[in-house]
């Protein structure tokens, strides 16, 4: 059931703060830089984040979240370094490749983003249980119904991966070519995903019957099974993440007058 | 058209969400395995949009990239949001106004789903890309449009289309063979109009 989100409790203290708070934090760390107009700001963010990473335990795992973004970093620095539309000074060439110095500096400022984005996403999501995040917004007047829908997906997909694998070995077990041309594999497509899509909407109709049995369209008020310990580090934080972020923004609209 | 956008949110509907966003998972998952240089990633969307409705293919999409940005980490997919939230409206609107009854006339669904992805995508793009998509077919059109000197925005359109209509193209295409295999008795948990006769 876990197969699916990225975490895993470690009695830490960033798993025990609430998840707004995380969440704020997740704001104030992406909008300061870029209220702010980057520069210095970037480096700042992540290195908060990164620290956070640090004492939540969960820096080696937040690896594999980043990495893919390299390779999308590096197609920024090649095309914006190359083609971007104000480039004027050449920084350096290699071969027949000429790079230049506005679209590098403008690839930086994307890829600082990006990485400053990923990373402060990756303290939240890294140190926050979904199920819990969805408790609290249920307790805030968030829809039970859409608390369901995003619940009962932390089950349904990895119950559907589990699915997956048997047809895969089914099908190859008849022969199917999964490998070839692009052709071959397009015609592969069809006979693997439709056993399973079929089977996933077949069973929703189990599903609602049963939840339909336990009363889930009841209108009335419901209760929940966890009560949360207030943290007296939440209102601290908050307090602080909100300070910063208007002190950016008032410090923007100062220089803008 | 009162009809276009009338939604049942009973448990049957609530239930097909959760499974449309596993078949999303499913398209994509199968796409890499089989290297396919699609995303195939919103078949469930379009499931949900032709089964359910404008709005129940819409709150597939949105719910879809917010659980796909919280499992992996990846905030920019929550970004995307839009774009799934069109694509389901767009499908969902072109299937209740009967374009999903044969695979010719499905082809227009694939059309509209495709336009929208692209119009809401486009500008994204270029705000947090500077233009590039990340689908090397797609990116490499883009290098050779900035190379021959024309505006980001257009240059990062022609790379949205290349990538994003071919793909919902056959989005659609699979969609349709999956609704045609499906039993009367799933599909008529999701038709509007049904009425529940009482015997009381």
């Amino acid at each position: 059931m876990s197969g699916l989100s990225l975490y895993v409790d470690q009695g830490t203290y960033l798993n025990k703060l609430h998840p707004y708070t995380k969440l704020l934090y997740v704001f104030a760390a992406i909008l300061i830089p870029l209220i702010g107009g980057g520069g210095i700001l970037f480096p700042v963010t992540i290195g908060c984040s990164v620290i956070l990473l640090i004492l939540g335990k969960t820096l080696k795992r937040s690896f594999p979240l980043i990495a893919f973004s390299f390779t999308l970093i590096i197609v920024i620095f090649l095309v914006q370094g190359m083609f971007y539309y104000g480039n004027e000074t050449p920084l350096f060439s290699l071969g027949f490749l000429a790079f230049y110095r506005e679209g590098v500096l403008y690839a930086l400022r994307i890829g600082l983003n990006i990485l400053n984005m990923l990373l402060s996403f990756a303290v939240f999501v890294l140190n926050t249980s979904p199920q819990e995040l969805v408790e609290e917004l249920e307790k805030n007047g968030f829809s039970p119904k859409f608390g369901y829908v995003i619940n009962s997906v932390f089950q349904i997909v990895p119950q559907m991966m589990k699915t997956k694998d048997t047809i895969v070995d089914a099908q190859r077990s008849r022969g199917m070519e999964t490998e070839g041309s692009l052709m071959t594999r397009i015609r592969a497509f069809m006979p693997l995903i439709s056993p399973v899509v079929m089977s996933a909407l077949i069973n929703t109709r189990e599903r609602a019957i049963a939840l339909e049995v336990r009363g889930f369209g009841r209108k009335n008020k419901k209760t929940f099974i966890n009560d949360r310990q207030k943290l007296k580090g939440d209102t601290v934080i908050r307090i602080i993440l909100v300070l910063l972020t208007a002190g950016v923004v008032i410090r923007r609209v100062y220089s803008c007058l | 058209m009162g009809n276009l956008f009338k939604t049942k949110l009973n448990a049957a509907t609530i239930v097909l969400i959760p499974a449309c966003i596993g078949i999303n998972y499913l398209g994509k998952l199968f796409a890499s395995l089989l290297k396919l240089p699609l995303w195939l990633d919103c078949i469930g969307t379009c499931v949900g949009a032709c089964l359910g409705g404008p709005v129940i293919g819409g709150i597939c999409g949105a719910i879809n990239n917010i659980i796909y940005g919280l499992t992996t980490g990846d905030n920019i997919t929550l970004i995307y949001a839009l774009t799934s939230f069109g694509i389901g409206i767009a499908v969902g609107i072109t299937a209740r106004l009967g374009f999903m009854e044969t695979l010719p006339k499905s082809l227009v669904c694939a059309l509209a789903g495709g336009l929208a992805a692209v119009i809401i995508s486009t500008p994204l793009n270029v705000m947090f890309w500077g233009g590039t998509t990340g689908n090397v077919w797609g990116d490499a059109v883009f290098a050779i449009t900035q190379a021959n000197g024309m505006p980001v925005l257009l240059g990062s359109f022609i790379d949205e289309v290349l990538v994003d209509v071919p793909d919902k193209l056959l989005t659609i295409i699979i969609t349709f063979l999956i609704l045609k295999g499906l039993p009367e008795k799933i599909k008529a948990l999701y038709d509007v109009d049904a009425k529940v006769e009482r015997l009381d």
